[in-house]
């Protein structure tokens, strides 16, 4: 077993809800993460999926240090990155960057490509943590247009006369700019067609055999997860409820919230699709936004316990690397 | 032949770097097709120019006094002595009407002396010995025989100059506090923008004065009154827009590189708000001259012998009826500057919003 390059534990991220004016106070909170646990070895990729508002985004933006995290550990590379200082952490951006998914919410428009590829260079040149010179920046923002698929032509031109494939692109030549280990791709697919996600996938599968990079992938969409990732975590209201190889997550899922996931993923073959059997939840997610005492699942779950209703069901391993947080397959 | 041609020509487009087309560039574009746009700018550069020009144009003195030549009337073809004589003329002419009688020897000697005088008499302007009653005054003069094309120019300079630094003060202010408030948020904001609304409360107007008040009036005096008061809106609009695009995904992607709030606020936030900037103010330099010319009738502005547009159009409103042109000619070319002025800020508006529903 390979060591973890990333190691999170039992991460809390909460937004304050707050009230008065001048003085306010936190009347509440809005639990965005609630204590969550994962490891990602070097060189594989984790898919974390779940739907909107489950906290993928969060835990993405947390691990990159965008937000405070309310509680827990962040480890990379051995250091917890929430009790760096501001030097040692600038330090350690350098190593795990962020791929985001709205090509055209994420360049700003009044920068050329060459001055966004470089952005990150000029940063750590400005900030005395690299040494490097104008012309070597250029030639690697050239390097990188090169290396995700665009002519070095366009070095001059600005996001709005490119595609959004082409803007992803840029993107993730951006984030591959300081040579990062950990690349946190936050749904970088799904504001694309579906040719150009296929073409987007490709490039980043080839950059991480390339440069040993090691992912971890967000999307909503369970076929790109299953075509990307080496593991698969699934998220359910700020918790993760299950890990696992993504071959075993997709062939036999445990928890009742995957099997519900995964049956709501149509199948592009008519006869099997018209067989399929659907797992409909009843109601919807409940609001994020108060301390939860049972299973964070107990409100829809179509196999709930009496024992779900006042315990919390840790992650707990059950079969080679497969986790579960669900009392169908252990007892408290 | 051709084919030598062909190999030297590019194979296509993309073998070559290629020009990006920035969005201020298209803007620029989009400026150009609109003519009344145009026109404004034609307009405000001529102006600038002709302020800017002032001192080597061949204009008479703005201060320089003639006071035979008072209130002489604006012609393109009789010199200062022509309309001198014809003015003396024609006085003695309508005394001596009313008392009906004839012009008596003792005027027609006065008339004899006056034309003498014409001919011959001579002042040292700027060094040079020049026959004064040859000078042609093609807006007139004033009551104390200034030219008033010397004067509407260099009121211009002032007026002009008012409306720039003073745009350009309270954007400066406008956009480093607003660019804070929007940035930080929080307690900063809380306080930054309650400040702008209790001087928005205040009438601004009896701020200016009573600043002029206490610190006297000279030009630097009125600069700093007008900027005061009116960093405000920029205030507003810049922290608005700041807040719109602080939590956008490239700004994120900046700070998840490393980079710090006076890079992000000063490359990624500003750059972005510059279109409205621009446009806001563009729309704002006329509110400055309009202020400033307000000011100047009130007579808290500039003082004499000094000139702007506003204290030209004061000025003038006492005799408006037997010297109209005292008043036309400042007047009219603080109106052209100011249609100019704001026909260039529409058309920037449209420019940078293409989108934008309020087009002509």
């Amino acid at each position: 077993m390979s060591t973890a390059l990333l190691e999170v534990k039992n991460l809390k991220m909460h937004f304050p809800i707050e009230e008065g004016l001048l003085f306010k106070k936190q009347v509440g909170a809005i639990r965005a993460i609630d204590g969550i646990s994962f490891e990602i070895k070097a060189g594989e990729t984790l898919g974390l999926v779940g739907e909107s508002g489950c906290g993928k985004s969060t835990t993405a933006r947390t691990i990159a240090q965008l937000y405070k995290a309310t509680e827990g550990e962040i480890i990379f590379n051995g250091r917890d990155l929430a009790s760096l200082d501001s030097r040692e952490l600038l330090s350690e951006r350098k190593n795990i960057q962020m791929v985001f998914q709205d090509p055209y919410a994420s360049l700003n428009p009044r920068m050329t490509v060459t001055e966004i590829i470089a952005e990150p260079l000029i940063i750590f040149k400005n900030r005395g943590l690299m040494t490097i010179s104008k012309k070597e920046i250029t030639e690697r923002a050239e390097f990188l247009m090169e290396k995700v698929g665009l002519s070095s032509f366009f070095r001059n031109r600005y996001p709005h006369e490119f595609s959004g494939g082409q803007r992803q692109r840029i993107g993730i030549a951006r984030a591959l700019a300081l040579n990062p280990k950990l690349i946190l791709a936050d749904e970088p697919v799904s504001a694309l067609d579906v040719s150009i996600q296929a073409q987007i996938l490709n490039l980043l599968a080839d950059l991480q055999s390339e440069y040993n990079l090691t992912y971890l992938f967000i999307a909503h969409d369970l076929a790109v997860i299953e075509y990307i990732s080496t593991r698969v975590a699934v998220m359910y209201l700020g918790k993760i409820v299950e890990v696992s190889s993504s071959k075993v997550i997709y062939k036999k899922p445990l928890h009742p919230y995957t099997e519900a996931l995964l049956s709501a993923a149509p199948i592009p073959d008519p006869e099997i699709e018209k067989k399929r059997k659907r797992i409909v939840l009843s109601g919807d997610v409940p609001s994020p936004d108060r301390a939860r005492t049972g299973c964070y699942f107990y409100d829809r779950c179509p196999k709930k316990m009496e024992i779900c209703k006042n315990n919390i069901p840790e992650l707990t391993e059950t079969g080679e690397g497969h986790h579960v947080a669900c009392f169908l397959y252990f007892s408290p | 032949m051709i084919k030598e041609k062909s190999a030297v020509l590019p194979v296509n487009e993309f073998n070559q770097p290629d020009k990006g087309v920035s969005l201020t560039l298209d803007a620029w574009r989009r400026l150009k097709k609109n003519h009344m746009a145009m026109a404004g700018l034609v307009l405000v550069i001529f102006f600038i120019l002709i302020s800017v020009l002032a001192p080597v144009l061949p204009i008479y003195s703005y201060t320089e006094q003639v006071i035979d030549h008072q209130y002489l009337p604006p012609s393109l073809t009789k010199n200062a002595g022509q309309l001198y004589y014809e003015r003396t003329l024609g006085q003695m002419n309508a005394l001596a009407e009313k008392e009906k009688r004839d012009l008596n020897q003792e005027e027609l000697a006065a008339l004899e002396q006056i034309k003498y005088r014409i001919a011959n008499e001579t002042a040292v302007i700027n060094g040079k010995e020049v026959k004064v009653h040859e000078r042609r005054y093609l807006f007139g003069t004033d009551y104390l025989g200034r030219d008033m094309l010397a004067r509407v120019i260099y009121g211009g300079q002032i007026s002009i100059a008012i409306g720039f630094v003073g745009t350009i003060t309270s954007v400066l202010i406008g956009i480093v506090l607003g660019a804070i408030a929007g940035y930080l948020g929080g307690k900063v904001d809380y306080i930054i923008m309650r400040i702008v609304d209790v001087i928005y409360g205040l009438p601004y107007m009896m701020l200016v004065i009573i600043f002029m008040a206490i610190f006297g009036r000279n030009i630097i005096n009125l600069f700093v009154a007008l900027a005061v008061v009116s960093w405000l809106t920029v205030a507003r609009v810049v922290r608005g827009q700041i807040m719109s695009l602080k939590n956008s995904e490239f700004v994120e992607a900046a700070r998840s590189s490393g980079a710090s709030t006076t890079r992000i606020i000063f490359r990624h936030l500003l750059p972005n708000t510059l279109g409205v900037i621009i446009v806001f103010s563009t729309l704002r330099i006329p509110t400055f001259i309009m202020l400033e010319a307000f000011l100047s009738f009130l007579g808290l502005g500039i003082s004499a012998p000094l000139a702007s547009w506003g204290s030209l159009v004061g000025h003038a409103v006492d005799g408006m009826n037997l010297y109209p042109w005292r008043l036309f000619f400042p007047a009219a070319a603080m109106t052209l500057f100011l249609f100019g002025m704001n026909f260039l800020g529409d058309g920037l508006r449209d420019a940078f919003d293409p989108q934008g529903k309020n087009k002509f």
